[in-house]
């Protein structure tokens, strides 16, 4: 008593799409914990600068500022990419240039000697954003290899599925950046 | 190769993100990003009511980008995405609003290095790679103070680290001892002061060393001495 | 240059005290024996195409067993010595160094948990949960193996400080700040205890991704939620708690490894760090972590009482609520852990009374327990006892719970030996007991063959016995005052008879493990007589026992449709006609998950001796070995409707040629004639080439 093989064959298919796509929602949840920490930990230590410079004498919203329209744009584009892949060439130049950007920010904090050895505040306010950095940069490779593989194999559905998790990811950087945003950069000077 | 790869059967939650949702999204997080960046660099205004201001403002951003770029809720059933999501929001809020709570109550009274003889204290660990941690370890030496209303006997004390004090009552008199003289208190091992019931007697364990005085805060000229030393 | 390519490591980094020595020699010695066998009986294709590659969530739960009870005997053996050394310590002949003791509690608590209770419960909800919830394999069969393999490399790496460096963690198993920064632990023990939690860490959060999917995704049509049997409701809740907590244990290890690589001030002492937050994130983790191995064991407890009351669950909507209710308050109330460290009273009471509130739906399960019981049809099997044995010890631990939870209580016995014994009424009374019940209720499923039931009756009252015995004194000696962790007392506090007594309870203890191996080989050597021949030896009422034992790799010849709760009683009652055969998609095996667990490990001990080029070599190979598997689409394959068929017959005739050795009313062996046979038969094990 077989099904007929090709409806039996989509079903399962689809059924593999829809767990991942559910995995990886729970994955990004796990991820946004470990954000949590962090958010917990800066703002714990945010006032504990060991007598040296604190968030207001050396973070610029300016740039932050800069920071979030470029990442809010590529999190637009990679949105556009769902509808017409090249967009996510965009996306991928803006997120190059967002940690561009955030690495120029770095070097002229350590160049002024303000290192993550500083304070605790510095250490929370360092791995924050590096954590963050750091997925971007995951999340470039990863667009790069998907790009690859679509070079390859062109848009299979397998692929097509690549580039749906990479989008999820990458919207989910952009709240996380948000907050980075509002916690790091803006609410120091509010004087609270 | 501006190809379409919506109607691939993908169920990305996406099949009803057209781009209007993405430009409206688009533009009103652009509006959500100037509105507190504004207010902050301008100093509108300071204090408590902004910082709930932008936190609203982040909060009013997030909503918009999972509703308008994410399209949570939408697409085929979305309730578990949409249960494990709020799910992490409420852990979030716990993990960091009962940090800052705890590390707030919990750093009133105590200095680093108290902090880490009492976690060595509660780990019982006294010496780690031939470091003394300053923990107390075992059963030593105990010292009796006897306070009665005019006096406490003996007067003074010495001992070793990690010896423990007894104070009891003679008069049937709560008693509060504070460290340090009346004009200048001090505190001894993270502690201030010493509350001793009339039915029974305090231990305190010695584990800091040096030269110490006490004195009874509601009769300040009993005062007391002891000194610790390192055994 | 030689810095650059060894790092730390050194001549003097080799064993050379007489623990490490003996340690690495007896791993090694193990290993090669191991070896030598397999090649012997020429099954290394074997042992790598069947077993070490297979994504077959059955065998990956066997490997799961094997491993863990493999460090269930190491971990046993740290508390013996920890045991022996405290009996003698009273009169001045201890034999540890203060140094030793605390690393061997450290070790005994870390392995205890993360890979003794953790290993076994993922054992069992990697075989049991799929056959419940009517699915094929796992929502990511890839997953599952890496976790399982993150696992070992985990294993591996704490097993590792035998080898290199000679020292373990010193600090207790939470490994507190700053007691774990580099100012008092300088050595590579601490980042042993890093990299080994860690690593199998993110192997336990993939896990439990997994499984979420699979439970909410994969479940047979017709089983709504409240359709599912209990274990899978246990497993899921605890699952659920995995991704709820694991990122932020992960997430406070990093921290503390930046602390101690990069200098960095989250914990430390100085440089405006505040080591209390650590402890305050690690509790956050570390509470939960406790009923993430607690909720599976209700669960199996839940299958065990109903199996053999012969009812349904009782109040199964309560049991239910009641562990998602277990779950969620588990959340609220890490900070009974550190009530001493000056939080306010309005603070302590708060967390003190949710502390507390886990009391009531722990006591809602014990009553559908009990309700399930009543006027059941009690048949009283190896499972049965230990459920017997875990309510009567599990009620004890959680009493002297609700007694620590109140905060002026917990100032005077926080730190003591009372504390030591109330969790270890839990974790061996609660968490043991259930594995071991669930071991013998599901032997037959997993093996068969059901286990000896007499030798299997010993070893219950051993442990419950021994329990006991070792555990009593605990209570007594922690309210004389006798604080936890201690290597070094005085004769003249007398409390020597009680340590002593101890020890002779934690002997007790060991016979049990001792006569459950020998279980185990008298039931292997009695297997004929013991077969399971039906599927469904205890007449129970779930899926898993719809099959012939033991299942085939893809489960269900047809998946059942789900009409009711206890859907396989039903199925029994109505006499159902088994559904026609299908084409079935099964994965394909995958050996990824153990290349990328190897990058995986040797980056860690590249941390660990500060070897640079190794990290990186390792993180590039994880990313190559991830990439080259993205380019793989055809990880399935698929058997055919009437290979199936073809395959049913060959098991059909195999269960006929059992069925003429199996006998229901045999006679299980017992220990002298276990002690007669068992020589004989093994030296023939050996000699037979086959």
């Amino acid at each position: 008593m077989n099904h007929a093989p090709t409806r039996d064959e989509m079903t399962h298919e689809e059924a593999a799409d829809d767990r991942t796509m559910f995995g990886f929602w729970v994955y990004l949840m796990t991820d946004l914990l470990m954000f949590a920490v962090l958010f917990a930990v800066f703002a714990v230590l945010l006032n504990s600068t060991d007598g040296g410079p604190g968030a207001t004498d050396l973070l610029s919203p300016q740039i932050a500022l800069i920071n979030t329209v470029l990442l809010l744009t590529s999190s637009f584009t990679v949105g556009l990419g769902l509808q017409a892949v090249t967009w996510f060439g965009l996306t991928f130049l803006l997120g190059a240039a967002f940690l561009g950007v955030e690495l120029y920010e770095f070097y002229e904090l350590i160049h002024h000697g303000h290192t993550m050895q500083s304070s605790a505040f510095l250490s929370a306010f360092f791995v924050l954003l590096s954590t963050h950095g750091l997925h971007i940069a995951a999340g470039l490779l990863w667009l790069g290899i998907i790009l690859i593989y679509v070079l390859k194999r062109g848009l299979t559905r397998s692929n097509v599925r690549k580039l749906a998790l990479l989008s999820l990811f990458w919207h989910f950087l952009d709240i996380v950046w948000i907050f980075i945003f509002t916690v790091v950069y803006l609410m120091p000077f509010t004087g609270v | 190769m501006a190809e379409h790869i919506q109607n691939n059967g993908i169920t990305t939650g996406n099949e009803h993100g057209s781009v209007r949702s993405y430009v409206i999204g688009f533009i009103l997080s652009l509006v959500l990003t100037a509105i507190p960046y504004y207010m902050v660099t301008e100093q509108l205004m300071t204090g408590r009511t902004l910082l709930l201001i932008i936190l609203g403002i982040a909060l009013a951003q997030m909503f918009v980008q999972i509703f308008f770029f994410l399209h949570l809720g939408r697409g085929p059933k979305p309730l578990y995405n949409v249960i494990f999501f709020g799910a992490t929001a409420g852990l979030i809020v716990l993990v960091v609003g009962a940090s800052l709570l705890i590390m707030d109550n919990l750093y009133r009274n105590m200095s680093p290095q108290e902090i880490t003889v009492r976690m060595a204290q509660e780990e019982n660990i006294a010496e780690l790679n031939g470091l003394s941690t300053g923990a107390c370890q075992g059963n030593n030496a105990n010292h009796i103070v006897v306070i009665s209303s005019e006096s406490v006997q003996p007067q003074y004390i010495e001992a070793s680290r990690c010896d423990t004090l007894s104070f009891a009552v003679e008069d049937g008199e709560d008693h509060m001892i504070m460290f340090g003289s009346y004009e200048e208190p001090v505190s001894y091992g993270g502690m201030y002061d010493v509350i001793v019931r009339s039915d029974r007697s305090k231990i305190i364990t010695l584990n800091e060393v040096g030269n110490f005085t006490y004195h009874d805060h509601s009769n300040p000229d009993i005062i007391g001495s002891f000194s610790v030393v390192e055994p | 240059m030689k810095e650059f390519w060894l790092g730390k490591l050194d001549w003097s980094a080799l064993p050379h005290e007489w623990f490490t020595i003996a340690g690495s020699v007896g791993i090694t010695l193990m290993l090669l024996s191991l070896a030598a066998f397999i090649t012997y009986k020429k099954s290394w294709t074997w042992l790598w195409k069947d077993w070490l590659t297979t994504v077959d969530p059955k065998k990956i739960g066997i490997m799961y067993f094997i491993v863990g009870g493999l460090m269930l005997a190491r971990g046993g053996l740290d508390a013996i010595m920890l045991w022996a050394h405290q009996a003698l310590a009273g009169s001045g002949e201890g034999y540890l160094t203060a140094q030793h003791y605390q690393e061997i509690f450290t070790a005994h608590g870390n392995i205890m948990v993360f890979f003794v209770a953790m290993a076994l419960i993922f054992g069992f909800v990697n075989y049991i949960v799929p056959l419940q919830i009517g699915a094929r394999d796992l929502a990511s069969p890839f997953m599952n193996t890496l976790g399982f393999w993150l696992y070992v490399a985990g294993v591996i790496m704490i097993n590792m400080f035998f080898f290199f460096g000679g020292e373990y963690a010193a600090t207790g198993w939470l490994a507190v700040a700053p007691l774990s920064g580099t100012e008092f632990s300088p050595g590579v023990g601490m980042d042993y205890w890093i990299w080994s939690l860690q690593i199998s860490g993110i192997g336990t959060t993939l896990g439990g991704i997994n499984f979420i999917m699979t439970i909410l995704k994969m479940r047979a049509p017709g089983m709504s939620l409240m359709k599912m049997p209990p274990f899978t409701w246990g497993s899921l809740c605890s699952m659920m708690m995995v991704v709820s907590v694991f990122p932020l244990l992960t997430m406070t290890i990093i921290l503390l490894f930046f602390d101690r690589y990069f200098g960095t001030h989250f914990f430390t002492t100085s440089g405006g760090g505040n080591p209390m937050m650590y402890t305050n994130l690690i509790w956050m983790w570390g509470h939960p972590e406790v009923y993430i191995i607690m909720l599976p064991s209700f669960g199996i407890f839940t299958e065990v009482v109903s199996t053999f009351s012969r009812k349904p669950v009782a109040f199964y909507k309560s049991n239910v609520i009641a562990m998602i209710g277990v779950s969620t308050i588990s959340l609220c109330v890490w900070l009974h852990h550190f009530f001493t460290m000056g939080a306010d009273a309005n603070v302590n009471s708060a967390f003190g009374v949710a502390t507390m509130l886990i009391a009531i739906p722990t006591s809602a399960l014990v009553i559908s327990w009990i309700a399930t019981m009543y006027k059941g049809r009690i048949s009283f099997k190896t499972p049965m006892l230990w459920l017997l044995g875990f309510v009567v010890i599990f009620g004890v631990g959680g009493i002297t719970g609700v007694l620590l939870a109140i905060p002026p209580v917990d100032f005077q016995l926080h730190n003591s030996l009372f504390l030591i014994a109330h969790f270890h009424s839990n974790a061996v009374g609660g968490v043991l007991f259930g594995i071991f019940a669930g071991l013998s209720y599901w032997a037959p499923k997993m093996l068969g063959f059901r286990l000896n039931e007499r030798i299997g009756r010993y070893a219950v009252w051993s442990w419950i016995v021994g329990f006991f015995v070792a555990f009593t004194p605990l209570y007594v000696l922690g309210l004389m005052g006798a604080t936890r962790r201690l290597d070094t007392y005085d004769a003249s506090t007398g409390w020597q008879p009680f340590f002593v007594m101890s020890f002779i309870g934690g002997l007790i203890i060991a016979l049990g493990v001792v006569l459950q191996v020998v279980q185990i080989i008298a039931s292997i050597m009695q297997r004929k007589q013991l077969a399971d021949t039906t599927g469904d030896p205890w007449n129970a009422r779930t899926l898993e026992w719809s099959m012939p034992s033991p299942p085939q790799e893809y489960n269900f010849t047809a998946i059942p449709e789900v009409t009711t709760r206890d859907v396989f009683w039903k199925m029994k009652e109505d006499n159902a006609q088994p559904l026609p055969y299908e084409d079935i998609h099964m994965p394909k095996r995958t050996a990824t998950g153990i290349y990328i667990s190897a990058f995986a490990f040797l980056a860690g001990f590249g941390f660990v001796w500060e070897i640079v080029w190794l990290v990186v070599v390792s993180i590039v190979g994880i990313i190559v070995v991830f990439v080259m598997k993205g380019f793989d689409e055809h990880a399935e394959y698929t058997i055919s409707a009437s290979k199936v068929s073809q395959m049913e017959a060959t098991r059909a005739k195999k269960i006929e040629e059992a069925k003429q050795y199996a006998r229901d009313d045999h006679e299980d062996m017992g220990l002298i004639e276990f002690m007669r046979t068992a020589p004989g038969w093994l030296f023939g094990l050996v000699r037979n080439k086959s």
